[in-house]
C-alpha cells in the first residue's frame, strides 16, 4: 500500500502514514479553510489501510500543537475509525496523544478523546521539547 | 485571508513575551471569531462569498481581549442569545462535558460548523464571554442587528 505523506502547511498538519511499518502520525497545527477537503484523502487512506489490517497491530501518533473547533471533529473521526478497527477484527491499536506541557487545553482535549475509546489503547504523553 | 492575518497575529503575540498558553488561547479565540464572521456575517459583498466583520485584539488590564462584530439576521438573535447565555454561565467542567456531547452530534440547524466555535472561545477565555445585539439604522425592526462578542484571555 502506498504511504501517505503530506507536508505541513500554514494551516494544516503534517500527515505521515507509513503503512509498511504500521506507524501513522499527524503533527502540527490544524485550522484549514475547508476541513472536509483537507481530511478527505486522509480518511480514505486510513480506511483503505484499516481494511487490510485484520488482527495486526498499528500505532497512531497525534502530535498536535493547536486545532480549531472544526478540526476537532475530524480528529474524533480518525479516533473512531481506529477504535472500530480494533473492535471489529481484534487489531491491536495504540493511540498516542502528545501534548505540550505548556498548554493544558490540548491535554484536556486528548483526555476527552481517550475516554471515548473502547477497544484501542490510549496513551497520553508529554511532547518532547524539540517538537514544540 | 486567515492565513496571512493569522501569521501576523502569531508573530505579534510571540514578540510580546506572553506565556505559551496565553499565546495559543488568544490565537484560538481569534481563529474561531474570524471563522464565525466568515461563515455567518449577514453583510456580504454582492454575488460573492466575501463577508464583512470587524475584529480587534487588545489589552485590558492584565488580559488580552478579542472583540468581534458583524451583522446577523434579526431572526437569529433568539437562537444565538440562548446558546451564548447557556455557554457563558457554565464553568470549565460543564463546558468540557457539553463539548464532548456536541462533538458527537451533527451541526445544529442554521449552523455550518460543528456548533463548537462559541464553546472553544468560552473554554479558552479566562472570564465569561460577553455579547450584545445592537439595533442599527435607528430602528428596532430592521432585517439585521449588529452582533458583538468579547472574550478575555
Amino acid at each position: 500500500m502506498q504511504n501517505l505523506v503530506i507536508p505541513a502547511a500554514a494551516r494544516t498538519p503534517a500527515i505521515h502514514f507509513d503503512f509498511s511499518s504500521n506507524h501513522l502520525k499527524v503533527s502540527g497545527e490544524s485550522y484549514p479553510e475547508d476541513v472536509t477537503e483537507f481530511y478527505k484523502p486522509v480518511f480514505s487512506a486510513l480506511d483503505a489501510y484499516l481494511a487490510t489490517l485484520g488482527s495486526g497491530s498499528c500505532r497512531f501518533d497525534f502530535e498536535l500543537i493547536y486545532i480549531n473547533s472544526s478540526s476537532a471533529k475530524a480528529i474524533m473521526m480518525l479516533m473512531d475509525k481506529l477504535d472500530a478497527a480494533a473492535a471489529a477484527n481484534g487489531a491491536s491499536v495504540d493511540i498516542h496523544w502528545f501534548y505540550d506541557v505548556e498548554d493544558d487545553t490540548m491535554q484536556e482535549l486528548g483526555e476527552e478523546f481517550g475516554e471515548d475509546l473502547e477497544s484501542a489503547k490510549f496513551h497520553l504523553e508529554k511532547m518532547k521539547a524539540d517538537v514544540r | 485571508m486567515l492565513s496571512g492575518v493569522g501569521e501576523a497575529v502569531k508573530h505579534k503575540l510571540a514578540l510580546e513575551d506572553t506565556d505559551t498558553k496565553t499565546q495559543r488561547s488568544v490565537f484560538a479565540v481569534f481563529v474561531e471569531q474570524v471563522q464565525n464572521m466568515i461563515r455567518y456575517s449577514a453583510e456580504k459583498i454582492p454575488s460573492s462569498e466575501m463577508r464583512y466583520g470587524v475584529l480587534t485584539i487588545g489589552h485590558e488590564n492584565d488580559d488580552y481581549v478579542v472583540h468581534a462584530g458583524n451583522l446577523v439576521p434579526r431572526s437569529d438573535v433568539v437562537r444565538l442569545r440562548e446558546k451564548l447565555d447557556q455557554i457563558r454561565n457554565m464553568d470549565k467542567e460543564e463546558l468540557r462535558a457539553l463539548h464532548k456531547e456536541r462533538l458527537r452530534l451533527g451541526p445544529e440547524e442554521g449552523s455550518k460548523g460543528a456548533g463548537l466555535g462559541f464553546m472553544e472561545i468560552a473554554r479558552r477565555a479566562s472570564k465569561p464571554i460577553e455579547f450584545e445585539f445592537i439595533d442599527i439604522d435607528d430602528t428596532d425592526d430592521g432585517e439585521h442587528v449588529f452582533f458583538a462578542l468579547k472574550a478575555s484571555v
